[in-house]
Formats: structure tokens, sequence, C-alpha cells
């Protein structure tokens, strides 16, 4: 599904991301871990689009196609869904107003007609349910006055609404307390299916308890520096990141 | 979940879609403005001495006055002897109902969007409809006669109800206020005229739309709207002008009266046409809107200025009353090479006075758009309070927004408070609005309409819609 | 002398002023002669103009004026009372315009602190004459231009620290016919240069002296200035004050106004932020009475990207006092990147007293965070009831929250001695004895 080779991005001089590798395939979910400037936040961001980040090496696909000459919404009408760690607020512009239009405009990019009210309606509904989200929710300026938590759940329930095939969640653990994690947990494991992907970028383990990853990947200065299961996110729990770092170096 | 996403898919043509003409025979007087000019216009309109009397008054004070020059706006000033001040539609006869209207003319209506039919009916809205000078159909009257609300044109008013004419025209914009209500004064021609009788609430909106269709002609409507006692109005207003490659001149006066515990709400989506992309043509917009408010009466002015290529207009409230409120809420954008010098004013006079003033300004193109403001705390105005807050909004880097406000606090009770920003569209809203699969045209569409919405929410329903679709239209290709 | 044909008076005097000392004087005598054309032409300003709409000179123009006075006599002791005496610091004295070089300490070496006419840096003078100011200039500027001969000269070159304050002292005595006196200031910080300078308008007995002050900043890439006015003149004293500031790259300039005397105040402050990444701070407090009048304008024009300006002015005006504020922030094109942030807050503690307040924003450039806020209000009746609740004094009260409204003004203050003796001079107009610690 996404298949990203030998991928290095930077800012200006300064070259963060020093050669990716990564395969992702439907159905499977992936961890990233990595202290904190490994990069990790840099390559959700390549991966979705933003234009901050210059791409000075390697390629990354998407269901086959090179994504990286795309704008970043028709990445997102490929169905590429970034959940933000700081999402961004906009002023008096309704969660409603915005699904529905981000809705429809990736609806729009398939060649389909706009979703009816009512089937829009019922499906917020449905999902607001799966998230625990209450009414007069949907009519809040987007993310304004949002609380942490608030914000994060609204990341994931964007996301249940829009069924994305690949779901890159950065660093949505931080900022959650435990009722509110095990909510986005919940309904993030609810929305998985063979058909779509998940990758998961934490700091820490914990996460890791609600959502289990297939294969946890370890970033540090620009590079996945050691693969494996999600018993290497319980070791990474236990020693700290010390261990690996060194080994790295050694390399 | 609104119409809103709905408006602006349907938004898909940049160009003006007001700019068509009217082939309609019109009855017009010769280009120039004297006295004889004056006298003609008001032996055509069949006015009584004391109407003709005012007007030339007001060309006498409007002769020796100059043409201000103090607001942030350059454009070549008319020349006002190169103008037809009287054209209006020519009519078989006089319409019994709306139905015998010319069917030309009702193809403009409905060009326009406005049907004067049934389907207003059941929106609820009156019509009164001024193309060019003069009035041509006012539909729901006898609907609103039952309750005793006159509402017609003000041609109509002076034959039908002089005494209420005469009583209230001018006193809230003197002749001599300034230099275009003087102009206005002296040649107005036709406009809208509503009064709400003691204690009614007006059970619809009341709407006029203004459109220019003549070519070289100046459109000078006056308005006057009197609330008495306890009573409620929501008002309408809309503009619009045919593509012309010169400048159309436009100089209204608007009064409104509010008496005791009256309350009056008047709306504006101004979307005269604004020139080409080149800043070729359009309309300059001079307009003087005034309130006055007796006690505990409330004045709300809500404008959604898109269009003109010169704007120079400040909706003000005179607090008389003690208690009376004024508010002011307006979203005006300018691009290419439109310009805009608008705010409001608000002269408390009476005590415990409140106003409220929010100002959003959005600027793209070339263009360059000022809010000026004035805040007035007479001495004897205990407790007055008001809250101003004026927001910019810059797209691109040829453009020019500036804020001028004028505070003038005269009593220790007072509590002013007044705030403004400018800033420009966020790259990381457009770029989370683009993860989530949606374009930068209509990214720009959605932050610009939440950015108004405390204003655009003051508007009627189907006014806001229409102004949603206008925000979007107006910055369209704004943005590269 | 008839209030309508005051002005023009004063006019043809200044000009006759002019004519007679032309041959005196400072150097740039072309210049000079341009200016006093332009006061020719234009004369004096009046309320239809746009930046004097709240301020009307025609009281002061109406005077018959003495333009030079050369008996004036102050010693040590009398100016203890209006200087930091704990701080060491450098002097510089003019008495009715006239430097007094017993009390200033006159310095030359890496830097000068001398007067416009007592240095030896005449290529100093030549080259920074004039620099900071526009080419067409307000009427007063013009006025002195034409006619400033002495005043304060502060030159630091490049890297040098000057290790102590700077005291100029503009002391007015021994007046028996009404004084207009043009005084002219020139500070000038090569690269890197720092400096602190204090300045103060003292008049030592009861005659009417009417100061039309310029003084000119130029702060070189990464200079330092702190410029602190303290503006506590007797009564019937007025002052027109007019500060150009010329700022280079990285530098930073903070200029202070503190204004509870005189009777007639007009602060011209000007920023002109030519370099990039430079940073310009101006605050004030204003705290008026009886037949008061402080009128502030400033101006900070961002030419350049990625700079910075503060401003925030407050303002207390009692009894009939008049207080106007005009503050214009322009961001011309290209100067993206800029953040410009202004206040104005103010109190007015009756009914007779006014403001008139006009904060105004030109942006050309769009990427930018520009901001204003402005308040006009009362004490808050609540904060008051506590403070009495727990056994303050209703006085007392006031004058606590009247002192911590302009509190935030005083915290960045760099001279220690010179905070204190503010919030002495608040204290005392406040009439409390507080010890005022906050």
């Amino acid at each position: 599904m996404l298949s990203i080779k030998d991928l290095k991005a930077g800012v200006e001089e300064s070259q963060i991301l020093k050669g990716i590798n990564l395969e992702v395939k439907p159905g499977e979910v992936h961890a990233i871990m990595g202290p904190n400037g490994s990069g990790k936040s840099t390559l959700s961001s390549v991966i979705a689009g933003r234009e901050d980040y210059e791409v000075k090496g390697g390629s990354i696909s998407f269901e086959g196609d090179d994504i990286l000459e795309l704008d970043p919404e028709e990445r997102a009408h490929k169905g590429i869904f970034l959940s933000f760690q700081y999402p961004i607020e906009i002023p008096g512009v309704s969660v409603s107003n915005f699904i529905k239009t981000s809705l429809n405009e990736s609806r729009k990019a398939q060649g389909l007609e706009p979703m009816p009210a009512g089937d829009l309606l019922k499906m917020m509904r449905e999902k607001m349910e799966l998230f625990e989200i209450k009414k007069g929710y949907l009519s809040r300026s987007l993310n304004q006055g949002f609380s942490g938590g608030e914000k994060k759940r609204n990341e994931i329930f964007q996301m249940a609404m829009l069924e994305p095939k690949l779901a890159i969640l950065d660093e949505t653990d931080s900022g959650l307390d435990i009722d509110a994690l095990r909510i986005v947990a919940n309904g993030v494991n609810k929305l998985r299916s063979d058909d779509n992907a998940t990758i998961v970028i934490t700091h820490y383990q914990r996460l890791l308890d609600y959502i289990i990853p297939d294969f946890v990947h370890v970033l540090y200065d620009g590079r996945i520096v050691k693969s494996g299961t999600k018993e290497l996110a319980h070791e990474l729990e236990e020693k700290g990141y010390d261990w690996i770092i060194k080994e790295a170096d050694q390399c | 979940m609104t119409e809103e996403d709905k408006i602006l898919e349907e938004v898909t043509a940049a160009e003006y879609k007001y700019g068509f003409t009217t082939d309609i025979e019109s009855d017009k007087i010769p280009k120039g403005l004297n006295e004889d000019v004056i006298r003609i216009i008001s032996q055509k309109k069949n006015e009584p001495e004391w109407l003709l009397e005012y007007r030339l008054k007001a060309f006498r004070s409007w002769e020796k006055m100059e043409e201000p020059d103090w607001a942030n706006i350059n454009y070549e000033k008319p020349n006002y002897q190169d103008i037809i001040y009287y054209a209006a539609p020519k009519q078989k006869k006089k319409l019994e109902s709306l139905d015998d209207l010319d069917p030309e003319m009702k193809k403009t209506f409905d060009k326009l969007g406005i049907s004067l039919d049934e389907q207003k009916r059941l929106a609820g809205v009156a019509v009164d409809f001024v193309m060019d000078s003069v009035s041509v159909a006012t539909s729901f009257k006898d609907n609103l006669a039952d309750l005793g609300i006159i509402f017609c044109s003000i041609s109509e008013a002076v034959q039908e109800h002089p005494e209420l004419v005469k009583k209230y025209i001018g006193t809230v914009v003197p002749t001599s206020d300034n230099f275009f209500s003087a102009l206005n004064s002296a040649v107005f021609t036709d406009g809208s005229f509503c009064y709400i009788p003691k204690g009614v609430k007006c059970p619809m909106e009341l709407s006029t739309y203004f459109r220019i269709n003549e070519a070289g002609t100046g459109q000078f409507e006056r308005t006057l709207l009197i609330a008495d006692k306890g009573s409620y109005v929501s008002y309408l207003e809309g503009c619009t002008a045919p593509m012309r490659d010169e400048n159309q001149l436009h100089a209204a006066v608007v009064e409104l009266i509010a008496m005791d515990d009256a309350e009056i709400k008047y709306s504006t989506v101004q979307n005269w046409y604004p020139g080409d992309a080149e800043g070729k043509g359009g309309v300059f917009n001079f307009v003087t809107k005034r309130g006055i408010c007796h006690d505990r009466a409330k004045i709300s002015w809500t404008q959604v200025e898109t269009g003109s290529a010169v704007t120079w207009k400040y909706p003000s409230c005179i607090l008389k009353g003690d208690d009376s409120i004024g508010e002011f809420y307006s979203v005006a954008v300018t691009n290419n090479y439109q310009q805009a010098d608008t705010g409001t004013k608000m002269i408390h006079l009476g005590k415990n006075s409140k106003s409220t003033i929010i100002s959003k300004g959005i600027c793209a193109g070339k263009s360059e758009g000022s809010y000026r403001g004035l805040v007035k705390i007479m001495k004897g105005a205990e407790n007055a309070r008001n809250f101003s807050q004026c927001d910019s909004l810059l797209m691109g880097d040829k453009c020019g927004s500036h804020t001028f406000p004028y505070i003038e606090v005269k009593n220790k009770s007072a509590k002013v408070e007044h705030e403004a920003t400018t800033s420009k569209i966020g790259e990381d809203q457009i770029f989370y609005c683009n993860q989530r699969g949606i374009g930068t045209e209509e990214a720009i569409a959605l932050i610009v309409n939440g950015y108004c919405k405390d204003v655009l929410n003051q508007l009627p329903m189907e006014f806001a819609v229409e102004a949603q679709k206008l925000l979007a239209i107006s910055l369209e290709g704004s943005v590269g | 002398m008839d209030y309508q044909r005051g002005g023009p008076v004063l006019k043809e005097q200044l000009i006759q002023v002019f004519k007679d000392s032309a041959k005196n004087g400072l150097p740039f005598k072309a210049v000079r002669e341009k200016y006093i054309q332009q006061f020719d032409t234009d004369g004096f300003p009046t309320v239809k103009d746009e930046e004097w709409k709240y301020t009307n000179l025609l009281p002061l123009t109406k005077k018959d004026y003495a333009f030079e006075n050369t008996d004036g006599i102050i010693n040590k002791e009398q100016l203890e009372e209006f200087i930091l005496n704990d701080t060491d610091s450098y002097y510089l004295v003019f008495v009715n315009g006239v430097l007094s070089k017993e009390l200033s300490t006159i310095t030359e070496g890496a830097f000068v602190v001398g007067s416009l006419k007592h240095n030896n840096r005449q290529d100093i003078l030549e080259k920074y004459w004039n620099s900071c100011l526009p080419q067409k200039t307000d009427t007063l500027v013009a006025i002195n231009n034409a006619l400033a001969q002495e005043g304060a000269f502060v030159y630091v070159s490049k890297n040098v620290v000057v290790d102590k304050p700077v005291q100029v002292i503009y002391a007015s005595s021994n007046v028996q016919q009404d004084l207009f006196l043009q005084t002219r200031a020139l500070i000038v910080l090569e690269e890197n240069a720092q400096v602190q300078i204090t300045e103060r308008h003292q008049n030592f007995d009861d005659s009417f002296v009417f100061t039309n002050a310029v003084t000119e900043i130029v702060a070189d890439a990464n200079a330092i200035v702190d410029f602190y006015k303290i503006q506590n003149n007797t009564l019937n004293c007025s002052l027109i004050d007019n500060t150009w500031v010329k700022q280079a790259k990285t530098s930073n300039c903070t200029i202070d106004t503190f204004s509870f005397g005189g009777k007639f105040t007009r602060n011209n402050l000007n920023f002109c932020l030519t370099g990039e990444h430079a940073e310009s701070n101006m605050n004030g407090i204003t705290l008026i009475g009886k037949d008061q009048l402080v009128d502030h304008h400033t101006f900070v024009d961002h030419a350049v990207p990625n700079c910075n300006s503060n401003e925030l002015y407050k303002g207390i005006f009692d009894a009939n006092a008049k207080g106007i504020f005009n503050g214009k922030v322009m961001v011309r094109p290209d100067a993206q990147k800029t953040n410009a942030f202004q206040a104005n807050n103010n109190l007015l503690m009756t009914d007779n007293a006014s403001i008139d307040t006009k904060p105004q924003l030109e942006i050309y450039a769009d990427d930018v965070a520009c901001s204003h806020g402005c308040t006009i209000g009362q004490l808050d009746e609540n904060a008051l009831f506590y403070l009495r609740s727990r056994g303050i004094a209703k006085k007392e009260a006031q004058a606590m929250l009247m002192y911590a409204f302009a509190n935030d003004v005083l915290e960045n203050i760099k001279i220690p001695e010179l905070k204190n003796k503010l919030n002495r001079i608040i204290a005392k107009k406040l009439g409390v004895q507080l010890d005022i610690e906050l």
C-alpha cells in the first residue's frame, strides 16, 4: 500500500530524514517510535505533503503511484489521512461544516455526488457515538477552545468520517488522559480492517497497549535503526532508548 | 449543517454574475444638474411645493460644498454635470399587480434571483424594487396595510403620506450634512419608505433591491424608515448593477428613526459592479446612512460589502435616548483594484447607551480597505458602553489594510474597548484543510466565511446565504 | 495682543529672529533657510490639520515671547531635587538654552557627552544632522531646524558602552518675559554601541516657558539605546517634544515618556526601522490633572521586514485634564514578518476630563501580525471594594489601583533610582503616602 524508499528530506540546509525505508501493507498497523527530534513528525508531514519540507531523495508510492508530486489535498483524496499532533484552529468554521466540505471534496475527486444531508447526519451520529462525543459539539468552531483531548478526539472523529485507507496518527496519545486514550484507541481499533492500514507515531509505549501494532520501528537521527514486533515496544518501555541509540551509533 | 457548503460548490464562475443590462425603454432627462433639472424631477414626480423647496435648498448648499477627500480612497471625481439625474423605466401604465410587470423587467428579477412571486411570499419577504431611479414594484403591500404598516416607494409616500415624509425627512441626515447627502437631497428620485405603527412587530422581512441599469445614470435613492414606539422591523437591502466600462455614481441617503422601545434591523448586501480585474469601470458608492435611537430603542446595521469600485460609507447611530443600543456588523471585501473606506459612528448622548462594532475587512489583489470609525461619548452619557473589534485579513502582498478608529470620551463613567488585529490567512490552516482533501480555493472560502461568521450570523437566513456566495465569488483567484 | 493676530505675529517675530541670528548658531545655513521658508509658507498648524485635530496651539502662539535669555543661573543644590543623585552619571545642563559648563560633565574620548556648540566632532554633526528627519517635516520641527542653536550631543563610537547614564537637564530660571526656546539634541550610536539617557525640562521660577524640542537618535547596527523622558515641569510651562529615531539592523531602542507636569505637552515620537530585526519599544505613563493637556503622537514606520515594535501607553486623567493619543503603525510593502503591537489604556477620574484616542494601523504587507487595543474606563469597583474591605482607605485604595494600572510601564526601567523616583512622583501626584514597592 505505502512504500517508502530511501527517503531523504529536510528544511533548507538541514537534513532531517536521512534515508527512510518502510513498507506498509493493507491490514497492518505499524508503530513508529523514537526519541524527540528523531524525525517522526517530519516523516508524517512529508507523507501528507507539507510544502515546508523539501524532499531531497528517495520515493514514496501509495498503491503503486508515486505521490511526491501530488498536492496535499490530492493525497487526501487518495485516502491518506494525517491526524495532526497539533490540530489547527479555524475560527467560525463549524466541525460539521468542515467535515461535510472535506468529505464531499473527496467524493467529488472520486467522481461521486455529494453525500445527501440525511445520510451524512446519520453517519455523523453513528461515529459520534463511537467516540462518545457529546451533542452540540458539531456546531462548535473547529478546534477553537477545544481542550487537548477534545482536539485529538476530533481528529479521530474526522478519520472515522473520511474512512481513509492509510491513517497516520501523529502523537495522538499526547495530551490524552487515560479515559480519552481508551476511547480513541477503541475507535481506531473498530475502524481497522483488512483493507486499511495505520501508522501510529508515538513517543511512549502506552498507546500500543490499546492499539496493538504488527510492527514497531525505532526512528533515530532520520533513520529507522531497528524494527521488530510489539515486544520491541515493551523493551523500549523498560530500557528506554539509550541502548538502541548506542547500538545505532556503533554501526 | 446548513446550505453553506452547497453554496460554495455552486460558486464556479468568478465573473460578476449580475452584470447584465435589461433592455427596457426608459424615460430620462438630459445630463447635467441645475435648478431647472431639479424642478423637472420634482414636476415629473408631481411633488408638493415644500419638497421642491427642500430639494432646492439642498442643491444650493451642495453648490457651496466641496467633495470630501479625507477618506483613504483615490478616484477620479465624477463630473456632476455629465450625469443623468433621472431615468425611469418606461411603463405602459400604472401596475395593478405584479403580473402586469414588463416581461423584460420580470426577467431582470429572475436573474437577480429575487422572485417577486409566491416563493417569496412563502418566505415572507416583502420586496420593493428600485431600478435606476424609480421604484417599480412593491409586493405584499396589502397584507402589510392590514397591520397599519406602510411600505412603498418614497414617491408614493410623498403623494399618499406627505405628513409623515415631511415630518421626518432630513431630520437624521440634514441636507447640508455632507457633499453626497446634499446632492442626494437635491436630486433623489426614488427609494423606499416604511412606517411601522406603535407596538407593531412587522411579521416579515421588508426588502428593497436596488439596481442601476441605464448607462450614464446616477442612482440617488432615498430611504426613510420610521419605527414608532415599541415596534420592530427587519429591513433588507440588496444592490446590483450591470458591468459597464465607465464609473457609475450611487449616492444614497438612508434615515432610520427608532422611537422609544422600537427596534430596527437594517441589513445590506452590497454588490454593485466592482469594475473589472484591471480596475476599469465599477460603481462609486457614496452613501450616507444614519439612524437615531430614542429611549430604549435599538438600531442594528449589518452590511456585507463586496461590490463597488469605491465605497465610502459609514452607517451610524445617534444614541440619543437613555438605554438605547446601536450595533454595527460589517464585512467588507475588496479585490483587484477596489477601494473601500467604511465604518461607523456611534454617538452616545443617552445614559446607559450601548454600542457594539464588529468589523471584518478582507483585502486581496491590489485593493485597499480601510476601517474608519468614531465612538463619541458625550458628557451626559452616563455609563455608556462601547465595544469595538476591527479585524483585517490580508491576502497577497499588493493590497493594503488600514484602521482609523477615533475615540472621544468626555464622561468618566464610560467604558470603551477597542481591539484591532491584522493578519493573513494562516498557511497551517490551509494545509490542515488540504490534508482533509479540501483544495486551496475552497479552503480560503471556508476560512473567510468562518472569519466573518459573527457578522454573517446577524443577517436573515436568506441574505446570509447570498452573502456567503458573494464572499466566495469576490475572492476567487485571489491567492495564487 | 489680540487673539486672532497671535499666530501671525509670532510667525513674523520668529522669521525676524532667524534673520538676526542667521550668521550665528549652527552650520547648515542652507538647510536652515529651507526650513524657515517652509515655516513662512505653512504657518502654525490649526485644529483643521488632522494631526492637530484635538490639540489647539493658539493659546501658545498668541503670546508675546522673548527668544533668548542669558540671565539664567542655577546652582548645584537647586538641581538636586530634579536629578538622580545616587546614580553615578554624566550631566549635561542647559540653562535657558545655554550650556552650563560648571554643572555639566563634558566628556570627549571613545564617546562624546557634550553640547552641539561645544564639541570637537563637527564631522559627526555634519554626517548625522537632520538624517532622521523626513523630507517634509511638521511646522514645529521646521522652526526648530531653522532656529535651534544648542542642545545635547551624545556620540558613542563603535563597540563602546557608555559606562554610566547621561542625564540631560534643560533648565530655565530668572525669566522676565515669557520665553520661547528651541532646543535640539543629537544622539548617535555607532555599531554595537550602548547608552542610557534621561531627559528633563525644568523651570525654576514662576515664569512661562514654551520649549520646542527636536531630538534625533541614530542607532546603527546592533546598538542599544534607552531614553527616558521625565516630563514633570511646573504648571506654566509648555513643551512640544519632537523625537525622531532611525534604527539600523538588530538595533534596539526604547523610549519611555513619563508625563506628569507641564500645562501643555505634545510629544511627537517617530521611529523609522531601516534594518531587519530591529526592535522599537515605546512606553508612556500620563498622569495629569487640572488644566493640563498631554498629547502623544507616535509613528512607527516599518520599512523593512522582520522588525518588532511594541507600544504601551497608560493614561490617568483627573479634574479637567485632556488627553490625546494618536498612535500610528505603518507597515510598508515588503516589510513582511512585521510584528507590531500597540496598546493604549486610559482611566478617566472625573466627568470634566476627556480623552481622544486614535490608534491607527496602515498596512501594506500581508505576512504580518499587527494589533492594537485601546480601552477607556474606570477603576474596577470590585477591586476597590475588596481593598477597602481589607481596611485600606478609599483614597489609598484608589491610588493603589491606579499605581497598579500604570505599573507594567515602570517595570522595564533599567535605572533603579529612576524607577524609585518615578514611584515617588506618582505617589505624590496621587496625593498619597504610600510605600509603593508593590
